[in-house]
């Protein structure tokens, strides 16, 4: 069983995460700049004198697959290492996947990680 | 409910205070620009212009030399050109930086354009280029007692009308102030940024430049009667701005999460590298009005060829030398290494272009490649942080320059000669002892300059501001993609 973990995490932390899984032997990650809100809500920005509220701030989501007996390790981990204890620390989820497939050699499930 | 009528309003009593402390706030402002006007209103009229420099006032009315049309143009194409560097700075250093630093590298560099003009105009230009002692001049404040052209105090008509030497050298200045932001980039604090340039701009550069190239400056007869020979500014302008740059990121200390090479990290890539190729090769095209243009003379038409011919090879030479001798590292031909290669060839040919040959240009350049690149390894050594590489451009190669003049002058153009053209180390050593001592000032005055700031909690930005980028804390708003502020608003 394959499970995907996607994290959503303050742009900044991205080395620290990176840095924290690479420590537990994690092999690869994908990464993706996104924007949203959550409780944090938006930002006011200022352009040409004039104010903006911003709705949609910059974060970085994060995606690794790992075996489900990992989960919860990587997970320890992801969310040490991007929490600043501040609003807008972001958001951690698993859920199961069917397949995973190599491309290069077609390998499946554990062994294409 | 009862209405708030004029007469309830003038019975409350907190209202009376509040009125009475507004008043009385307000008087004293007025009673403060009247005493400012009055006391500073006769500067501007020009009536004690002329009571500041006594000795200055006879200099000024035995010497009215005619305006030579020719070097006038001349004198503000290139000023123009000078001034057009501005341009190719911004490029460059916003090109070499990271994405969320653009718009501060942008604002630092208008402001500083902005405050030096006005800067120059009260009393930058006076502490350079007015009459006065060898340590600093003290007349033409706020340009008043200007006369038709400018005259080096009286010892050499340059026939350019005063107004367009005040532009030319207007430009230079600015350069100066802009090269120390670059090592700065980042994490300086935009009011500590008003504050050092206030200092660089006003101050440093005037005073430090007034030694060497203002009227009875003491560098040109300190070491035994030897000028410290500076054509166009490879002490004045990109050893004191390289200098200066250096003492900032010193006390600045790096950006946050940076890691330097000997740590296993190394420079953040810039963002942008074709906007800092740009910018390179516009500072190399406004190199034409900073040299050939310090002729202050459109007549020397020798001198303009031979100066342009020697500022084009000297920057090839550079470039080629610089890409070469990086290319073993990593097998790549590096582009934002020639490109510094290049700039600091350009500013090793700055002071030595007019008493030169063409091969000393390309020695100078060729030579000035490996001082450019080796210097950058140097202050990465030393864990300093200077995204653009300032230091080794402007710093190293500004006094790698300096030194040229007393190497390499052919003394065909002058009376006097380099080292290897037969003329001793007189030459050179008047080079080496009087860009130290501006070394050795400009260090010390720098770092209390920006210690001095940094008491001031002005400096640099929070470390939350850092971390959510200087655009978005300084200025408020990120240099790409502000479009995105309005996603999901229908706009």
């Amino acid at each position: 069983m394959l499970e995907l973990i996607t994290a959503v995490i303050k742009p900044h932390k991205l080395d620290d995460v990176k840095e924290a899984l690479l420590a537990i032997g994690i092999k690869g990650i994908t990464v993706t700049e996104v924007r949203g809100f959550g409780r944090q809500g938006g930002k006011t920005e200022v352009y040409r004198g004039s104010e903006y509220s911003i709705d949609f701030i910059p974060k970085v989501k994060l995606e690794v697959i790992v075996p489900a007996a990992e989960v919860s390790s990587v997970i320890d981990a992801i969310v040490a290492a991007a929490r600043t204890e501040r609003i807008g620390d972001g958001k951690v989820w698993s859920m199961p996947i069917g397949n995973l497939i190599r491309v290069r050699t077609g390998e499946t499930g554990t062994d294409a990680i | 409910m009862q209405a708030l009528t004029l007469r309830t309003r003038l019975a409350d009593k907190d209202r009376q205070k509040f009125f009475l402390a507004f008043l009385g706030g307000k008087l004293i402002g007025i009673a403060g620009a009247v005493a400012a006007i009055i006391t500073l209103g006769p500067w501007f009229t020009g009536q004690v212009a002329h009571a500041l420099a006594p000795g200055a006032d006879d200099l000024q009315t035995q010497i009215t030399g005619t305006i030579n049309g020719l070097n006038t143009a001349w004198t503000l194409i290139a000023a123009f050109l000078v001034f057009f560097m501005q341009a190719g700075f911004m490029m460059l250093e916003a090109g070499f930086s990271r994405t969320r630093e653009v718009v501060n590298v942008l604002m630092e560099c208008i402001v500083d354009t902005c405050l030096c003009a006005l800067l120059f105009w009260a009393f930058g230009f006076a502490f350079m280029f007015g009459v006065g002692n060898g340590f600093i001049g003290h007349s033409f404040f706020f340009l008043h007692g200007a006369t038709a052209t400018y005259t080096f105090g009286g010892s050499f008509d340059t026939g350019v009308a005063f107004m367009a030497f005040f532009l030319f050298q207007y430009a230079f200045a600015d350069t100066c102030s802009t090269i120390t932001s670059g090592a700065m980039v980042g994490r300086t604090g935009f009011w500590g940024d008003i504050w050092y340039s206030i200092g660089v701009s006003g101050f440093i550069y005037p005073i430090i430049g007034h030694w060497i190239w203002g009227p009875g400056g003491f560098l040109q007869t300190a070491h035994n009667g030897v000028w410290l020979r500076d054509f166009a500014g490879s002490t004045v302008v990109h050893t004191v701005g390289g200098i200066i740059a250096l003492c900032g990121a010193i006390v600045l200390g790096p950006r946050l999460g940076r890691k330097f090479k000997r740590d296993g990290g190394g420079l953040p890539a810039g963002h942008d590298l074709t906007i800092a190729a740009i910018g390179g090769v516009i500072l190399w095209f406004g190199w034409y009005g900073f040299n050939p243009g310090s002729t202050l003379s459109a007549i020397d038409a020798a001198g303009i060829g031979r100066v342009a011919t020697n500022t084009t090879l000297a920057a090839a030479a550079g470039g080629m030398v610089a890409m070469f001798l990086v290319y073993p590292r990593s097998k790549k031909w590096d582009v934002g290494i020639t490109i510094n290669g290049f700039l600091g060839a350009l500013v090793a040919i700055t002071a030595p272009c007019y008493w030169v040959s063409p091969t000393g240009a390309i020695i100078i350049g060729a030579l000035a490649a490996p001082v450019v690149v080796y210097g950058i390894d140097l202050i990465e050594w030393f864990r300093i942080d200077d995204p653009i590489g300032a230091v080794a451009v402007h710093g190293f190669c500004g006094i790698f320059g300096t030194w040229c003049v007393g190497l390499f002058a052919t003394g065909e153009y002058a009376d006097f000669k380099g080292l290897f053209y037969g003329g001793g180390t007189k030459q050179l050593w008047a080079q080496v002892w009087g860009n130290g001592l501006v070394v050795i000032v400009t260090v010390v005055v720098s770092f209390i300059l920006f210690t001095v700031v940094k008491a001031t909690g002005t400096l640099r930005v929070s470390e939350d501001g850092e971390r959510e980028g200087i655009d978005i804390h300084e200025h408020g708003s990120p240099a790409y993609h502000p479009e995105s502020a309005f996603m999901g608003r229908g706009l």
